[in-house]
């Protein structure tokens, strides 16, 4: 009797049934202790602070010195604008000296006026004589001398428009262009050709 | 317990080392700061600390209305370095860098001939400067230039030119109220105003210091002013510069036609005493000081006096009204001679031949009589016209306080013979200032009040503090009364006077006065020469301006008719720049004779 030997296939060994999860104990900390724990990011915030505030300080410094140039220069800018301020205002009153002004008046053809007459707006009454013009006041010329006034030009009719540069006037024509004197210098010495004779004066309504 | 003892020494050990580095250090400290503090500090600021002078600027002189009359203003001395102008090996010039990038050489004399240029200094002026002392490193080229004069220097950029501020003194309106205002010599004020106020117009120079960069930058936040520099104050005058200016004119035109010596007119506002106008002529303008001689630098008004003559009559009157002696129509015979009381042989006449006259005091006024006011002195003792004289204020000086104000000379009784007691009495043998001649108009234009005289009116401080000058006190001369009355005889010289003619403005009621004043010859006697003058008060029923002319030794005409053109003239002017109204009632007619 002939007998096979059979093998059995062999099951699928079982699993070893999985080992529970080994239990991690650690000592906790007390609270004293992880408060007394060095923190990485107040750290880092500590440290990035720190350094923001030297290169903010770097920065300022740098700016506060640019300023001081800045402040130089602009220290030195207003000194100049006084100074031309001063130079110009000088100018200005001296121009604004009654022997300027009535030498200038005189040169336009104007004269002194006569006595006042005066009008009471409440009765309508005229108090006062009138007389006729004062004539000219310099006369034989300038008696209160100004050495400062040497020099300075007239403003006078024939000066305005005939290229005198010291003077300038813009006249207006008829129909209300304004020109520029040096331009209307041709003949009539910058008069209005419709009215020579009279001085040139700005058009009103 | 070895080991215990060991750590103990080495404990103590570290703790003297310790001590001793901080001994160490403490004694460096004290070094450092204590015992050489003083030099190292001086050592560092000498490194970087400037010190600048700051300027405090002299005050302005204005008119009432604020017109500057002096300005303090910029002006720069340009400076050199001879020593870098001419190098030492004899090439001499720099290379200047022009606005394109271009680089040219500017020689010596290219560099001399551009300042010369723009400054209009020859260039032979200029070499001499740099040339004198080449091995200076400081010279003046060109002094007190103005700003536009330095702007084109500066822009030449010439690397030897230096500059400084140089603060000058302008007088914007040349000659007018230079009487006035004075002027500045080299070394200070001289004279008028800018000397007398000069305690308030002088600022004070301060001093600044501040740290610098390497590069001459101030450094931010260093500038320590050590004293503060102030600006001086701001004088105002009571003049108005119009009329003053007018008053110039005008009389200038008058001493020239008459061929005067010279001249005052004065415009005193009656209510406040304060001086609107005060011309002199000739006179100087603060500008040149060659314009003028040198008499004729101040103001004859308040320092020259002469015997004003008639022009002082209403002051004796209105002291007879005041004391209820006369008034107006009260009689007074008129010999043709007043001997009464006086040395034999001598005698006092008028300016024209009368047999006996029957005037009327206002009469005695109007034909301006001196044997009227001779005949009137004898109502009142020499001792109460004396003092009526004084309290006008003559003989002494006025409140205005200016520089070289004369008080002039009242005789007191006892001091002078018979015949000067008398003559006094209407301006002969006494002497007055014009501002004195002009103070007894105001007080008996503002009803026999007399008030301080006043030139200056403020003085403002930097800090905006205003203070007025002492003033004296006012006093009440007469009364309103024989002020009224005195002004009412004066209406008769303008409405019947011999001038009336040039005197009289239609529609003005004008209370005014004549002059014709004999001029000592200095021999004790009179000579050919007189000092004319009309005074007046505008309006005559309630004055509020006084107009007083005066003209030294005329030549063409020898009478106060002399000074009436100028006067007529200047007086139409205060109507126009007061608006003075015209007078609603006509002139009383006062009787001049009987």
């Amino acid at each position: 009797m002939s007998s096979v030997a059979v093998a059995r296939p062999l099951r699928q060994p079982a699993l070893r049934p999985a080992a529970a999860p080994r239990r991690h104990l650690e000592v906790v900390p007390t609270r004293a202790q992880r408060r007394a724990r060095p923190r990485m990011l107040p750290a880092l915030v500590t440290i990035g602070g720190i350094g923001v505030i030297l290169v903010a300080q770097l920065l300022l410094s740098i700016v506060i010195a640019d300023g001081a140039y800045q402040i130089a220069s602009l220290q030195s800018a207003k000194h100049d604008a006084e100074l031309q301020q001063h130079a110009l205002s000088e100018q200005l009153d001296l121009l604004a000296s009654p022997q300027h002004l009535a030498a200038n008046a005189e040169a336009l053809g104007m004269v002194a006026s006569g006595s006042a007459v005066y009008l009471d707006a409440r009765t309508g009454a005229v108090s006062g004589a009138g007389s006729a013009d004062g004539g000219s006041m310099l006369g034989s010329g300038d008696q209160v001398g100004n050495v400062l006034l040497t020099g300075t030009a007239l403003v006078t009719p024939s000066s305005t428009g005939s290229g005198n540069t010291t003077t300038t006037s813009t006249t207006t024509d008829a129909n209300g262009d304004s020109q520029s004197s040096t331009d209307a210098g041709t003949g009539g010495a910058g008069q209005d050709p419709q009215t020579p004779g009279l001085l040139p004066s700005p058009t009103t309504h | 317990m070895t080991t215990l003892r060991s750590s103990r020494r080495r404990l103590s050990l570290t703790v003297v080392a310790v001590f001793a580095i901080v001994g160490v250090f403490v004694i460096r400290l004290v070094d450092i700061q204590l015992v050489q503090a003083a030099q190292l500090t001086q050592a560092a600021d000498s490194r970087q600390l400037r010190t600048v002078t700051t300027y405090g600027v002299r005050g302005n002189i204005v008119d009432s209305k604020g017109v500057v009359l002096a300005d303090s203003v910029d002006r720069f001395d340009i400076t050199a370095s001879p020593k870098n102008a001419v190098a030492a090996n004899g090439t001499d010039g720099f290379t200047r860098v022009n606005k394109d990038g271009t680089k040219s050489h500017v020689s010596l004399t290219d560099a001399i001939d551009e300042i010369s240029q723009v400054t209009g200094i020859d260039s032979q002026t200029l070499t001499a400067a740099l040339t004198k002392d080449p091995s200076s490193d400081f010279a003046y080229l060109v002094r007190a230039v103005k700003l536009s004069v330095f702007n084109k220097v500066k822009a030449l950029h010439i690397p030897w030119v230096y500059s400084e501020p140089h603060p000058a003194r302008t007088y914007p309106n040349g000659a007018l109220a230079g009487n006035l205002v004075g002027f500045i010599g080299t070394d200070g004020p001289l004279a008028g105003t800018e000397f007398k106020q000069n305690p308030c117009l002088a600022g004070k120079n301060g001093t600044s210091t501040f740290e610098t960069s390497a590069d001459g930058v101030r450094l931010p936040g260093s500038t320590v002013v050590v004293k503060p520099a102030t600006d001086g104050g701001t004088i105002t005058l009571t003049i108005d510069s119009n009329l003053q200016w007018f008053a110039q004119q005008i009389l200038a035109q008058q001493v020239q036609a008459t061929g005067s010596d010279w001249g005052t007119a004065m415009v005193v506002r009656v209510g406040d005493g304060h001086i609107m106008a005060d011309a002199d002529y000739p006179t100087i303008d603060p500008n040149d000081l060659n314009s003028a001689a040198r008499d004729a630098t101040g103001a004859r008004s308040f320092s020259s006096p002469y015997e004003p003559g008639s022009i002082m009559k209403p002051a004796t009157v209105a002291g007879l009204v005041d004391k209820g002696l006369v008034t107006a129509t009260t009689h007074v015979d008129v010999p043709s001679r007043f001997t009464d009381g006086l040395p034999a042989g001598s005698y006092i006449k008028d300016s024209f031949p009368h047999g006996d006259m029957h005037m009327t005091v206002a009469g005695v006024i109007m034909n301006s009589s001196n044997i009227g006011i001779a005949e009137l002195t004898k109502l009142e003792s020499e001792k109460d016209r004396y003092a009526n004289l004084r309290a006008f204020g003559f003989g002494s000086d006025t409140t205005v306080n200016f520089l070289g104000e004369s008080s002039g000379a009242v005789a007191s009784p006892g001091s002078v013979d018979a015949i000067t007691t008398v003559t006094q009495q209407f301006g002969q043998g006494m002497s007055a200032t014009s501002a004195q001649i002009a103070s007894m108009y105001q007080a008996l234009g503002n009803d026999g009040k007399k008030v301080p005289l006043t030139l200056i009116a403020s003085c403002q401080a930097a800090d905006g503090a205003v203070s007025y000058p002492n003033s004296g006190p006012t006093t009440q001369v007469v009364s309103p009364f024989a002020a009224q009355q005195v002004r009412q005889m004066m209406e008769t010289v303008t409405t019947q006077g011999y001038l009336h003619n040039q005197i009289t403005i239609p529609g003005y009621r004008i209370a005014a006065k004549t002059g014709t004043a004999q001029v000592a010859d200095g021999n004790g006697k009179y000579g050919s020469d007189y000092i004319v003058s009309v005074a007046g008060l505008v309006p005559a029923d309630k004055p509020q301006y006084a107009v007083i002319v005066t003209l030294a030794k005329p030549d063409t005409i020898k009478t106060s008719a002399a000074a009436a053109p100028g006067y007529a003239t200047i007086m139409k002017q205060v109507i126009k720049t007061f608006r003075i109204q015209p007078s609603s009632t006509p002139a009383p007619n006062t009787p001049v004779a009987w």
